[in-house]
């Protein structure tokens, strides 16, 4: 074989090469990190895109975070790193200092030497001050106060739907549903937040038995007897008290609200959106308005530690507010557009929107994280 | 390897090289020192890449819909559909961003993203031209809907589309990935309307690569290295915005395989006009040689509703009416009735669509193969020109329309 490219492949392997060793200039010698010495052997860091190899000789697994000496904010994070084992930091290195802080299991944190970037680039990383368990503590009341209000709610509401099921009048007992399931659907229950209750309340065919709002809602779309559905709507009232019981019981991991900040509207993505929840009544978008409401809460608690700490905090009010305008135009009278018969343009909208909040939600959990400060 | 370069340099058997090239990436990451590929095609340039470029053996078809409601949003996106489009043909390093997010790069690739030969082609529609973007004044009279033609099966959910992305690489994964980037990064911008995945076989066993009823597809075809004949067909002329772009028709061809491989080898050697095993023209012996329709005036070796006779008479009136073809295979599924969903995303390059490819497709009407066949989506769109450096973005010319 002839080589008409010779030098070109040469240049390009040898690029690859350097590539592949891992990030665009690598310190050849590891960090080292141990109880007592954090950040051993970082000698004259050179500025830009780099890669630290960070390597725990200490007996004991430790958090490891870069951080900005002056405010202890995060450039990046190594979550657990083991004892012997090397992993990596990369990222943009502006001019400015570094200090790495090391957090071991079981004893105090530690900063280690401040080194100081004089060459690289005036913009790089950005650090983010941690959010700590005591910096969610108002955000977590201020929730818990908002879903033991709306579990009230949900159980007024649900005390009307027994009414109106047993007054025999099909229409008023779905208008009732509507109220009730809207209720349930604001508290922003995604995943586990209810544990099984939830299922117990809105479950979907499929999973355990069938029972609660959803089946309620297939009945009454379906021709079933009022009384047969009054007796599931008595079940259901009682798992929604005993939910209130258990909520007003249990604890609420500060961790769960960053997180709620997205997944209510993943499931609404997943289920609402495309249709898949629904029971027969054709009403995703007013679940899907509700699902706004709950997140809305979930944003309005956090607000006050995430939006000095994330710069689209404002992005993500427009896009809220931008949606549910989206939203309320399916909205006419008391008949809501059912997903499936809405425009193609309109549909796409509102993907197009949701979509891209939850791009933008997103990293909320990930700031707001509760990290180790001490 | 010897052999399929020195095919990909006789301008055959673009798929056998690229199979060939993918191996040799994947071969330079794995080994660093060992022969990489050539390059990928350059993402700056007076012409998009992905149309002369030799077909990679991925590809994926999109149209998408505009969400954005007005210019700026409009250039918005196109410039960050620019900025993804830059570093994924480029390839190289996502960057990491710390605590501030989940990571930045889906990692489908890998820690360094290879460029793969990836190229990226952004097209618009007849739709952008609507009164959304004030754009409705400038709308090129040849920019059209795609017609219906008198045998098709159009779906409105498989047709036409305000963008038309499409995806080439050597790798199914690269073709993915670039995807995914490009829809995570735009998803308040545009959605999309439908999509069509294609590949490329390798030579079976030799020349030009087989389509899915087993006909090598591509043989005679526009000359992508000569630089004349692709002025004089392809590219747009510098008289106008749209310099140095070009249309690009997209035909979504469903083939009834089941009802295909029913069919009598003879009958299907007819329907083209070439054999199947060799592909050569039933009045020659080599897949290269040139049928000779003037010397059979009545059709006896090449019947004249042949498709090979029907798309190009090789006459002076048919001559402006050549295109570039770039089709894909496509493979997806099952239909009611169990039979597969596979045929060609037809992909053809032109000066004028009606005038090229529309032309063409008024021939091949009524031709036999439409009883085994059926175009259920497609569309017709622009091909903007070329991003021309590092600040340039897709679509610059377009916006700066008043
Ligand atoms: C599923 C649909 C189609 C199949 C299976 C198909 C298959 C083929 C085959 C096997 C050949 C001969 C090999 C070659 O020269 O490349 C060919 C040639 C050609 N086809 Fe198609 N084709 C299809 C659709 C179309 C369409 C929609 C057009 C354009 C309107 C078209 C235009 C042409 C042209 C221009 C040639 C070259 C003729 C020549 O220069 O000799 N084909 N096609």
């Amino acid at each position: 074989m002839t080589k008409p490219h010779a030098a070109l492949l040469t240049v390009a392997a040898l690029t690859l090469a350097g590539l592949t060793a891992c990030g665009h200039h690598s310190d050849p010698a590891a960090v080292e990190v141990s109880r007592g010495s954090c950040g051993v052997g970082w000698k004259s860091p050179h500025g830009g895109d780099q890669t630290v190899q960070v390597h725990n000789v200490g007996p004991v697994t430790m958090e490891v975070e870069l951080v900005d000496p002056a405010t202890h904010g995060v450039y990046a994070e190594i979550e657990s790193l083991a004892p012997g084992t090397t992993r990596p930091f990369h990222l943009v290195f502006a001019r400015g200092s570094y200090a790495f802080t090391c957090l071991p299991e079981d004893s105090d944190a530690e900063t280690g030497p401040v080194v100081t970037v004089k060459d690289g680039p005036a913009t790089g990383a950005a650090p983010i001050v941690p959010v700590s368990e005591v910096d969610l503590g108002p955000a977590v009341t201020a929730y818990r106060a908002n879903v033991s209000a709306g579990l009230a709610t949900l159980a007024a509401d649900v005390t009307a739907l027994r009414t109106a099921l047993s007054s025999g009048d099909r229409a008023r007992a779905q208008r009732a549903w509507l109220v009730a399931q809207m209720a349930y659907s604001r508290l922003g229950a995604a995943y586990d937040t209810f544990g099984d209750s939830a299922d117990a309340i809105d479950g979907l065919p499929g999973s355990g038995s069938f029972a609660g709002l959803r089946r309620i809602e297939r009945g009454l779309w379906h021709g079933e007897s009022l009384p047969l559905l009054s007796a599931v709507a008595k079940a259901l009232a009682s798992d929604v008290a005993s939910l209130r019981t258990d909520f007003a019981r249990a604890r609420t991991d500060p961790n769960d609200l960053p997180l709620r900040a997205h997944e209510i509207l993943e499931n609404t993505l997943q289920f609402e959106l495309t249709g898949a929840a629904d029971q027969g009544a054709g009403d995703g978008l007013a679940i899907m308005s509700a699902n706004l409401d709950g997140t809305r809460m979930v944003l309005d608690a956090l607000a006050p530690e995430l939006r000095p700490r994330y710069t689209r905090w404002p992005v993500v009010n427009d896009e809220v507010t931008a949606l549910r305008k989206l939203v309320a135009a399916q909205h006419r009278g008391d008949r809501w557009t059912p997903v499936g018969a809405l425009s193609r343009a309109d549909h796409e909208r509102l993907d197009g929107a949701l979509g891209q909040l939850l791009e933008d939600l997103a990293p909320i959990a990930a700031i707001g994280e509760v990290r180790r400060t001490q | 390897m010897n052999s399929s370069r020195r095919g990909f340099l006789r301008g055959l058997g673009a798929g056998a090289v690229g199979i060939a090239s993918g191996a040799a990436v994947t071969a330079a990451l794995e080994r660093p020192g060992h022969a990489a590929s050539a390059p990928s095609p350059v993402f700056h340039g007076l012409h998009q890449a992905g149309v002369v470029t030799p077909a990679q053996p991925h590809a994926t078809h999109v149209a998408l819909d505009v969400l954005a409601t007005d210019r700026a949003g409009l250039e918005d996106l196109f410039r960050t559909i620019t900025e993804r489009a830059r570093f994924l043909t480029a390839g190289g390093v996502p960057p990491e961003i710390g605590i501030a997010g989940p990571p930045a790069d889906s990692g489908v690739l890998g820690p360094l993203v290879p460029a793969d030969n990836l190229t990226v082609t952004l097209g618009v529609g007849a739709s952008l031209f609507d009164g959304r973007f004030g754009l409705a004044a400038h709308r090129p009279p040849a920019l059209t809907a795609m017609p219906a033609f008198p045998d098709d099966h159009l779906d409105p959910a498989r047709t036409h589309g305000d963008l038309m992305l499409q995806l080439c690489a050597d790798n199914r994964d690269t073709v993915v990935h670039a995807l995914r980037d490009i829809a995570r990064h735009t998803r308040g911008g545009m959605q999309i309307r439908w999509r069509a995945d294609g590949f490329i076989a390798p030579p079976r066993p030799s020349g030009t690569p087989r389509n899915l009823l087993g006909f090598k597809d591509g043989t005679s075809n526009l000359h992508v290295d000569d630089r004349a004949e692709m002025d004089r067909f392809v590219w747009l002329p510098a008289s106008s915005w749209e310099a140095g772009g070009t249309y690009m028709v997209v035909r979504v061809i469903r083939m009834l395989v089941e009802f295909w491989d029913r069919v009598g080898i003879v009958e299907q050697e007819r329907m083209f006009g070439r054999r199947r095993d060799s592909g050569a023209p039933l009045d020659g012996d080599h897949e290269t040689d040139v049928p000779k329709f003037a010397e059979d005036p009545v059709g006896e070796a090449i019947p004249l509703t042949s498709h090979i006779r029907r798309a190009n008479p090789r006459t002076p009136a048919s001559e402006p009416s050549r295109i570039l073809r770039r089709p894909y295979n496509y493979d997806s599924g099952v239909d009611e009735v169990g039979d597969l969903d596979m045929g060609l995303v037809f992909v053809c390059f032109q000066q004028d669509p009606d005038k090229q490819f529309a032309e063409i497709q008024r021939r091949l009407a009524g031709e036999p193969l439409v009883d085994y066949i059926q175009p259920v989506g497609g569309g017709y769109f622009l091909v903007l020109r070329g991003v021309r450096d590092a600040t340039d973005y897709f679509g610059s010319g377009l916006l700066s329309l008043t």
